[in-house]
This record gives C-alpha cells, sequence and structure tokens, in this order.
C-alpha cells in the first residue's frame, strides 16, 4: 500500500459533508460552450439550480447563449475574452454569486490547478468535478498507468512518464519496435502523444524508426504550442481492437456504480471519434472470438477496482482497448463528464427514479455532496443506444474542418431520438475557427441494436443541412460518412 | 505593379488620422484615469520600453491592471458611464484618433507596393520552426520565398496545417503579423518584394521621407 500511496494522495477525513437541501440554493456558472453547455442548462433546469454562461466574441450567437438570455435574461450571459482565462472565469463567478463552477469537458474539466484554486480562494466555489488530488493523479495518464501496474491492471506497453530527451525517446521507440517483432507482429508501429495532451489531440503513429526523429520533434512542437509543455509519451500502437469506456458515478460518502460500457471505436484519422454505441460490446448482435460478457465485466470491475483505490467521487470515464483476441488494457482515465455520456444514462435504469438518467444531473448533485439515494442492484440496462457527432469536415480530406456559413439545419423530431446543438434553427450561423467544427450531437435508442442502427440512418437520411463557405463552395459535413459507419458498430472488421 | 505616389500622398495628407478603439481585453472592473478630448502619448524610448499615457486601470480577481495607450493621439468617445462599473470582454471604453507619422505612412503605402500574402482563412500564425529562426529582425530582408515553400503553420480549429505560399518569388520584406496572433482573414501576413524591385521600394521610402512632414 506505501507504493501507492506515493503514486496518489487520500482525500481529506474532514472533506465537509453538505446536506441534500444546500443543492437548491446554489448558482452554476457553465465554463463551457456549444452544446455541452446546453446540456449542463438542461440538467441544472431539472435540479431547480441557478445558472450563468460565458461565451467569447466568436461564440456570440451560439445557442448556448441565446438559449440561456431567452430563460434566464441577458444577466445570464457574460463574455469573456477566453475560455481558458481562469481568471475570466472566477471573476464573472464573483460578480454573479455563482457558487460552482461546471466546467464541462475540455479546457478545465482535467485542470487540477484550476480545480484547486476554485476550492481554496477567498471565496470558494464547488468544482463539479472530482477532487483535484484525484484530478491531478488520475489526469496524468502516466500516473495513471502506474497505479493501474500497481493494482495488476494491464496497460499498454510504453512510457510510463513524458520523454523530453530525444536519444531517450529513440531508444524506446527501437525497444518497443524490437518487441513486437519478437512476438510476431507483421507491421509494427508506436505512437508518439503529446504528454499533456487529450481528447486525441497530438497523437502520430511511426511505422518506421528512420522517420521517428522527425515526427517526434513535430510532436514536441506542437505540445509546446498547444500545452506549453514539450513532455511526449511513446506507447506500442494496437491495430486491431476496440476502444470501449466504462461509465462510473461515485460520491463523496465512497459509494461507487458503473453505468455500462460503451464503444468508441470509430474515430476519424485524427482519432476523434464520431460514432459511439452503449453497451460496449452485444453478443446477441454480433459473434466475438471471445466471451464478451466476460470481457465486460472484467474491464468494468478493473475499473471500479482502480475508482474505489483512489477514492474517486464523481463522473468519470475508464478508456480501454480490447484487441481481438479479447485482451484489455486500460488507456487513461478521463476525470470528467465525456461528450458520450448520453448514451450510457440512454439505456440505463435507475429502478426508484422517475424518468430517463441524467448523469450531468448525477454528477452535479454529487459534486454538491449529495449521495446517490441508489446503488448498483437498481440500476438496470435496456436496449442500444448510438450516438453520431455531426461535424463540418470532409473525411475525403483527411477530416479537415470546413469554415463558413450554416443556413439551413433541420433534423427529425422523434421520441426515440435526442439532438444536441448550439446551431441556431431560425437564422445563418457562421461557424467559429476557433473551434472544432461540431454542429450537433445526436443520440438515437433502439430496443435492440438491430433498431437502433436503422433508426439512425433514418435520423442521418432525412437530417438537412446547408451552408457555403467563403468563396461560395457548399457546405462539407460527414452526414454519409456517419451513415455509412452505422454499419460497422460493435464489429471487429 | 504601378502606383501613384502623388495620389496616395495626397489622401494621406488630406485625411492623416486613424480612429483606434480602445476595448477592455478581459472582464473587469473600470476605473477612468483620462477626459474626454485630453491628448495622450503611446510607448516611448528606444525600445518602446516607456508606458503611454494611462487610461484606465481594468481590476479582476484583485489584480489592477494599468491599461497604458499604445497610440499617441486625443481621446474621444469616451463612455464615462462605464466608471467604476464590471464590465465584459471587449467593451469599448474609449476612442483615440491618431495622426499618422512618416513612418506609418511609409508602412501604408508599401502594402501597395508590395506583394501581400494575406490570410487564408480567420486563424492563428506562425512560421515553422526552421523558418522562424532563419528570420529575425536583422536578417528578415535577407529572406528569400519561393512559390511552394512552406514558411506558415495556420493553426485553424485546433489542427496545424502547413502553408504552401503561393505568391511570386522575393525577398520577405515585411512582416505583419505576430507569432500566434489570431488573424482575420484576409488580413496581410508577409509583404513580399521581388528583387528586381527592391530598388523602387527604396525609391518609394525616400521620397515619403522627404515629402511628409511630422
Amino acid at each position: 500500500m506505501q507504493a501507492s500511496q506515493q503514486i496518489y494522495s487520500s482525500p481529506k477525513k474532514t472533506a465537509t459533508i453538505f446536506l441534500k437541501n444546500i443543492v437548491k440554493r446554489d448558482k452554476i456558472i457553465i465554463a463551457n460552450r456549444g452544446e455541452i453547455a446546453i446540456r449542463i442548462m438542461r440538467a441544472c433546469r431539472q435540479l431547480g439550480l441557478d445558472y450563468v454562461v460565458v461565451y467569447t466574441e466568436e461564440d456570440r450567437c451560439s445557442g448556448h447563449v441565446r438559449a440561456a438570455t431567452v430563460e434566464k435574461g441577458e444577466d445570464a450571459a457574460f463574455k469573456i475574452s477566453n475560455y481558458k482565462d481562469p481568471n475570466e472565469i472566477f471573476s464573472v463567478a464573483d460578480h454573479c454569486g455563482a457558487t460552482a463552477i461546471h466546467p464541462g469537458y475540455g479546457f478545465f474539466s482535467e485542470d487540477f490547478r484550476f480545480a484547486r484554486r476554485a476550492t481554496v480562494r477567498n471565496r470558494p466555489i464547488s468544482f463539479i468535478g472530482p477532487r483535484w488530488e484525484v484530478i491531478r493523479d488520475l489526469g496524468s495518464k502516466i500516473n495513471t498507468k502506474r497505479i493501474a501496474k500497481f493494482l495488476d491492471i494491464p496497460v499498454i506497453p510504453g512510457s510510463d512518464e513524458p520523454i523530453y530527451s530525444e536519444i531517450e525517446a529513440e531508444a524506446l521507440a527501437e525497444e518497443l519496435f524490437q518487441k513486437q517483432r519478437e512476438e510476431g507482429i507483421k507491421r509494427p508501429s508506436i505512437l508518439v502523444k503529446a504528454s499533456a495532451g487529450g481528447g486525441g489531440m497530438g497523437i502520430e503513429e511511426v511505422t518506421h524508426l528512420d522517420v521517428f526523429r522527425q515526427v517526434y520533434r513535430r510532436i514536441q512542437n506542437y505540445a509546446k504550442r498547444q500545452f506549453g509543455d514539450e513532455g511526449v509519451l511513446i506507447e506500442q500502437c494496437m491495430k486491431d481492437y476496440h476502444h470501449l469506456e466504462v461509465q462510473l458515478l461515485c460520491s463523496r460518502h465512497k459509494e461507487v456504480v458503473h453505468f455500462g460500457t460503451r464503444n468508441c471505436t470509430i474515430q476519424s484519422t485524427g482519432r476523434q471519434k464520431r460514432v459511439e454505441v452503449a453497451p460496449g460490446f452485444d453478443p446477441e448482435y454480433v459473434h466475438y472470438p471471445f466471451d464478451a460478457a466476460k470481457v465486460l465485466d472484467e474491464i468494468v470491475d478493473y475499473s471500479i477496482r482502480l475508482a474505489k483505490e483512489v477514492e474517486y467521487d464523481n463522473v468519470g470515464t475508464w478508456e480501454w482497448i480490447v484487441t481481438r483476441d479479447g485482451k484489455p488494457y486500460l488507456l487513461e482515465v478521463n476525470t470528467r463528464i465525456q461528450v458520450e455520456n448520453e448514451i450510457s444514462a440512454c439505456i440505463s435504469r435507475i429502478s426508484r427514479q422517475k424518468g430517463p438518467v441524467n448523469l450531468i444531473k448525477e454528477q452535479i448533485r454529487t459534486a454538491l455532496g449529495e449521495k446517490l439515494r441508489y446503488s448498483q442492484k437498481h440500476i438496470t440496462f435496456e436496449g442500444t443506444s448510438i450516438e453520431l457527432r455531426i461535424v463540418a469536415e470532409d473525411v475525403k480530406r483527411g477530416f479537415a474542418p470546413w469554415c463558413g456559413t450554416i443556413t439551413r439545419f433541420e433534423f427529425p423530431q422523434e421520441p426515440w431520438l435526442r439532438v444536441y446543438t448550439h446551431v441556431p434553427h431560425d437564422e445563418p450561423y457562421e461557424i467559429p475557427t476557433e473551434y472544432d467544427p461540431n454542429l450537433a450531437l445526436a443520440i438515437v435508442w433502439g430496443q435492440d441494436t438491430e433498431e437502433a442502427k436503422i433508426r439512425a440512418k433514418d435520423f442521418l437520411t432525412r437530417t438537412r443541412i446547408e451552408g457555403e463557405d467563403s468563396l461560395g463552395k457548399p457546405i462539407v459535413t460527414n452526414l454519409a460518412y456517419l451513415k455509412q459507419k452505422v454499419d460497422d458498430v460493435l464489429r471487429f472488421l | 505593379m504601378d502606383i501613384n505616389l502623388n495620389d496616395l500622398l495626397r489622401k494621406y495628407k488630406s485625411h492623416p488620422y486613424e480612429d483606434h478603439q480602445i476595448k477592455v481585453p478581459h472582464t473587469g472592473t473600470v476605473r477612468l484615469h483620462v477626459k474626454e478630448g485630453q491628448d495622450v502619448t503611446g510607448p516611448s524610448g528606444q525600445w518602446r520600453h516607456r508606458p503611454g499615457t494611462l487610461l484606465y486601470v481594468l481590476e479582476r480577481e484583485g489584480n489592477p491592471k494599468r491599461m497604458t495607450s499604445k497610440y499617441t493621439g486625443t481621446v474621444a468617445e469616451l463612455r464615462t458611464e462605464l466608471e467604476g462599473c464590471f464590465v465584459q470582454a471587449g467593451e469599448p471604453v474609449m476612442v483615440i484618433r491618431h495622426r499618422l507619422n512618416k513612418e506609418e505612412i511609409i508602412d501604408r503605402i508599401l502594402r501597395e507596393v508590395l506583394y501581400v500574402y494575406a490570410a487564408p482563412q480567420r486563424a492563428r500564425y506562425f512560421f515553422t520552426p526552421e523558418v522562424a529562426v532563419a528570420i529575425d529582425k536583422d536578417r528578415a530582408k535577407a529572406f528569400n520565398i519561393r512559390p511552394g515553400d512552406e514558411v506558415l503553420i495556420m493553426s485553424l480549429m485546433k489542427r496545424d496545417s502547413l502553408l504552401a505560399y503561393d505568391g511570386p518569388e522575393g525577398v520577405l520584406y515585411k512582416v505583419y503579423f505576430k507569432h500566434g496572433d489570431l488573424i482575420e482573414q484576409g488580413a496581410p501576413l508577409l509583404g513580399i518584394c521581388a528583387p528586381d524591385r527592391l530598388p523602387f521600394v527604396e525609391k518609394v521610402i525616400q521620397r515619403i521621407r522627404t515629402e511628409w512632414d511630422d
């Protein structure tokens, strides 16, 4: 146990226990943009909480700003210089009397310094996420790997600390190539990753040692520019695998439950997820060359083991890869709400709770100190849910982002469908070039995988997006790509 | 590229001013330190190390930030109603009417003489690491650019892409952007001068220096 204590810290035993009725008095500042801001607003509404949003000049026409001002008035939206400036967020929080910050995903969601600052400043504010110590310890892929190794949880071979020396990096790369050749892997390759990166950004594959240095330098420069830290990670590139996730929810009262698994294998060339499905495997729909149910149980058990070890206390996602022969490897832990949490919620039922599960609502409740009021035995799963990420990008040109103005955006309304978007329906919308060109998230539910697939395709067929760029060329989106990829869900191809 | 230098000089002489709107860079509480019609000065000194006139103080998170003038000119459209108020980022506070000086006139006119390579998208721009090393203030004028050279990185929607220069071959005469700044689509990035036009450019500069009276 002593070894583990060196890797991560224990929670303060004197942590304040909040009472259930305190929640209603809280006011949330939503420190994010786009569809996640809209989903947080919805969760606040369901909890009866007041909220304010922030936005930048580029986002002045975003739906999250309009929705907030329509519901709460002009004072519910504050223009800031940058979503990544903590002083801006705290300054607005103080001005409007916010008592808690929801960081959404990206930006400050996994920044332990921000979470720490929120809770230790003169006017403390609750950070809606895990304790800052947990974010620090699990936010680092390297540290997570060390903890996992300590708990006998399988991890991908590679570096377990950031590398700053080109010579050291090349030596490790050579070792990993050699190891793969010894294992009989025909086309060995490695991944070079920005250590401080996340969300699939700053990752490149190297298939030959002689181009390693060139890629290493490129990633190092990218990491320095984007994250201010030029540390690089190197690990074996797994080729034939599925990318799975385990959704956990933990409270500050040491309660741990899971909301099943997701399969996020369908990604763009830049490793950006595009189609996700829950559950992670469906043996009734696809035949797997391994016991899929057993593997799902294994990764859930491993995830819970790690969560309990670090006394995790909010929502979190344990990311896994599972190879064709059914071997799981822990990739990392995302100490935040994920884009794709909604599909897990969509197939989950809590026996003593009315209405659908909303994991963002649960996240806010637990961060404000509430108990779960249910346990794993009350959670059941029903059907299959598919998430489709609609993005303005050219899949034929390496998923290049498209910039321009959207003039028409229409999608069907169905009881089995939820669409979250910040793109206005009734006026032209210029996509800000400062951010990803994500347009909408569609969450489709079906009694089984086959029905979910049919409905997903139906949704994509009936969705209409029109627009043009500065040269008058029509908008390019990934709708056709998504439709094609729906057929691939849950299968090893 | 032929220009009518007389017309250009006449145009600038008839209205040698530029209005600069001063906006708060971030949120905070504003305390004004100037009055309507007051003359203010921009940074001065050999390295522009002496700050300009204090325009306002913006306090955020208990940290007062002294916002000084980057331009020499006269305060106009001062928004006195903002005194002591919490303002959002980008709120306009005042306008400074600035009279263009000789070097600025040269800069404006050179944009008409040089080949201007403009930003293809609204994005952040960087020189590639190799080019950044090669270009420093003193050596910039000796840096040659040929079509197809990958001199810039365009950072757009969190993705970096190399930009291949597609203008005429020439010497990098002027850099119009700061490393990593957000540049509007169509705004100038680089000013390129064909080697055989260098004497002409020097002549234009010489003539402005002679004829423009600060």
